[in-house]
């Protein structure tokens, strides 16, 4: 309910909010960065890098102009699937666990089988820090998409967001509960 | 004059009393080697300076709003927290143009105690006020005026000015300006969203500063205090803004890539943006060049590096890594380069750099979360905090004696205060939810 009105103005490309910069004349989202390594394909154990160098900056004279194809769909654009289930993470892990490889096994095969986006959110339990659990909800997130990449779900259908310990499913102060709010949810939209 | 019922509580050692005389008697370019004797033997143990902050006088206009009482209260409480004096307030003003008067008055002050008094004249000019503060030594025969100033501001800004007298105070007798002209910015949950606010260092005037309906975290300053850099979640991703607090300006995105756009900290010199960004695949700690837009990329791990934090020279960043294992401390050059470990055991995340550049606190893992506090190079390892509850999310108040944190001690979170060694903590008012997140402000201009 919180992103109604962030959807509105997400219909917006994101190059216009680069008009708001002040002296930045780049547009600030690209979407090679949520796209796997540039060559082959991903192993999902394996957190992916990039090349590091000159090329990490944007360069100054990069067209304003990206389609806006590439732009990814709000996340209140997504909605829940009962195919898709939850996979879970150890405390203050990101693989995936041998149990939950088996859910996303099959909720590859549903992806493979229906043709949808889907946004894979990221989630931590209460226990930390809010900065480092953004990193580690999305790297749960990242873990999730790089397995089911790896099972042949196209790169370009998924986006992952991380919540960090922002949305917790079970507001508790027991293990049991940061055990729900440690996961991996799906959403989907159609395309 | 003193107020019955209220004896001064002063005991100060005269070996304090010597060094205060030789500071106040140095001549100006050596006033601060002498403050900083003087600001040692002070922080030092329980030796404060004695002073009196009696009401103010009334010079010209009309006092509605009684400032001439509250403007006292507000630097006599200033002066409290600085855990530099022993104040006595609530004190009949002194009559203006009496001479006679005002030397009984100190007289009485100096018996009782008291080794410097204020005496400070208002004028009320409609929507201006005016401050003339004179602060007298009482330690000496002729109880010798050590410095006089005059602040304006407008009546709105009203209370600034009893924080600009004691921030004046403190810089006479230490050589370093207080921080009471100071805000703090921080998350305050409201209708169950997560909202910026602004208030006073000591609480006052807490005001939301955002309105979007969503999540929105991670605030802090500028250095010239007049924008906050943040991450919200109110166009559906986390993306990094800027926000001007004070000023009708549109906020302004830093970072929209994909995936997080997390843990900004300005340069000291403001000119960019230190931040984690995971658009190359995973969260790594980049540079923003404000002024050109291009990002620098300073990290190369392929787990989590995040939440950097400047050294006050510029020319060094903390941050988080999970490549030694679990969440340490790390300390690289701002190119990214030379990077060495700082923290060695336990889950340690929230590095803080000092602003005296000596100290990084952090927020360690050990059960719950406290804070701690060590030298860049890894000596000196000290624990600021020993629960109940989980004390976290540290900011240093800009003269590097004062942090703001936040605890869950009373059953939710809100925020203290405490002094750099983690003495003297205190909860900041409360608000109606949770406070988070707190980020000191840089002396206002």
């Amino acid at each position: 309910m919180a992103y109604r009105r962030g959807s509105v103005l997400l219909a917006v490309p994101v190059l216009v909010l680069s008009l708001f910069l002040v002296g930045c004349p780049k547009r600030p989202a690209t979407t090679a960065a949520s796209a796997p390594p540039p060559t082959g394909s991903p192993s999902p154990a394996a957190p992916s890098t990039s090349p590091s160098g000159p090329a990490m900056t944007p360069s100054p004279a990069a067209p304003s102009t990206a389609p806006s194809s590439t732009t990814p769909p709000p996340p209140s654009e997504f909605s829940e699937n009962a195919n898709l289930k939850d996979v879970f993470f150890d405390f203050d892990k990101y693989d995936i666990r041998p149990g939950d490889a088996k859910i996303l096994d099959t909720n590859a095969a549903w992806l493979k089988s229906n043709d949808n986006l889907v946004l894979i959110e990221g989630h931590c339990d209460e226990r930390g820090t809010n900065e480092y659990n953004l990193a580690l909800g999305e790297r749960r997130a990242k873990s999730t998409m790089n397995y089911l990449v790896a099972q042949g779900v196209q790169a370009s259908r998924i986006t992952i967001i991380s919540y960090g310990k922002e949305r917790p499913t079970c507001t508790e102060h027991s293990e049991e509960c940061w055990a729900k709010n440690r996961r991996a949810h799906f959403l989907v939209k159609a395309r | 004059m003193l107020r019955p019922g209220r004896p001064l509580a002063f005991l100060v050692a005269l070996v304090l009393l010597a060094v205060i005389g030789g500071a106040l008697s140095s001549p100006p370019a050596a006033r601060s080697q002498a403050a900083d004797v003087l600001l040692n033997v002070l922080a030092t143990g329980a030796k404060k300076l004695n002073i009196v902050i009696p009401n103010f006088t009334v010079l010209s206009g009309a006092d509605p709003a009684g400032l001439s009482k509250s403007l006292p209260q507000v630097t006599a409480r200033d002066l409290t927290f600085s855990a530099l004096f022993s104040v006595v307030s609530d004190v009949p003003p002194i009559p203006a143009g009496d001479p006679a008067g005002l030397r009984t008055a100190f007289a009485n002050f100096a018996a009782a105690g008291a080794h410097a008094g204020l005496l400070g004249l208002l004028s009320l000019r409609g929507d201006r006020v005016e401050v003339e503060m004179r602060l007298h030594d009482l330690t000496s025969p002729e109880f010798r005026l050590i410095s006089t100033k005059k602040l304006d501001l407008p009546a709105a800004q009203a209370r600034r000015l009893a924080h600009k007298v004691a921030d004046e105070i403190v810089l006479q007798f230490t050589g370093e300006a207080g921080i009471a002209d100071t805000k703090i910015a921080y998350v305050g949950v409201v209708g169950g969203n997560k909202e910026l606010h602004v208030m006073d260092y000591d609480g006052a005037g807490p005001t939301r500063v955002t309105s979007n309906n969503s999540i929105n975290l991670s605030p802090v300053w500028s250095p010239d205090t007049r924008s906050l850099a943040f991450t919200s979640y109110m166009r559906g991703y986390p993306y990094l803004y800027r926000m001007f607090p004070f000023e009708n300006r549109p906020v302004q995105v830093l970072a929209g890539f994909l995936g997080i756009n997390t843990s900004p900290a300005f340069s000291p010199d403001g000119q960019s943006v230190a931040l984690t960004l995971s658009r190359d695949g995973n969260p790594e700690v980049y540079v923003l060049n404000l002024a050109t837009g291009a990002f620098r990329r300073l990290t190369t791990y392929s787990g989590i590096d995040t939440e950097p934090s400047w050294s006050p020279t510029g020319r060094e960043i903390a941050f988080v890594s999970e490549r030694a294992g679990g969440a340490q401390i790390f300390v690289m050059d701002a190119e990214g380069a030379n990077v060495r470990r700082v923290t060695q055991s336990g889950f340690n995340t929230q590095p803080r750099w000092s602003p005296k550049g000596d100290t990084i606190a952090y927020t360690s893992r050990q059960g719950n979360f406290d804070l701690w506090a060590i030298s860049p190079d890894g000596s000196n390892l000290r624990r600021l905090t020993v629960g109940p509850g989980n004390n976290e999310g540290s900011s240093w108040a800009p003269n590097g004696r004062h942090i703001v944190f936040q605890s869950s001690r009373s059953g939710r979170y809100q925020l203290f205060t405490m002094l750099a060694d983690g003495s003297e903590q205190q909860p900041l008012p409360r608000g109606q939810g949770e406070s988070t997140s707190a980020s000191w402000s840089p002396r206002l201009p």
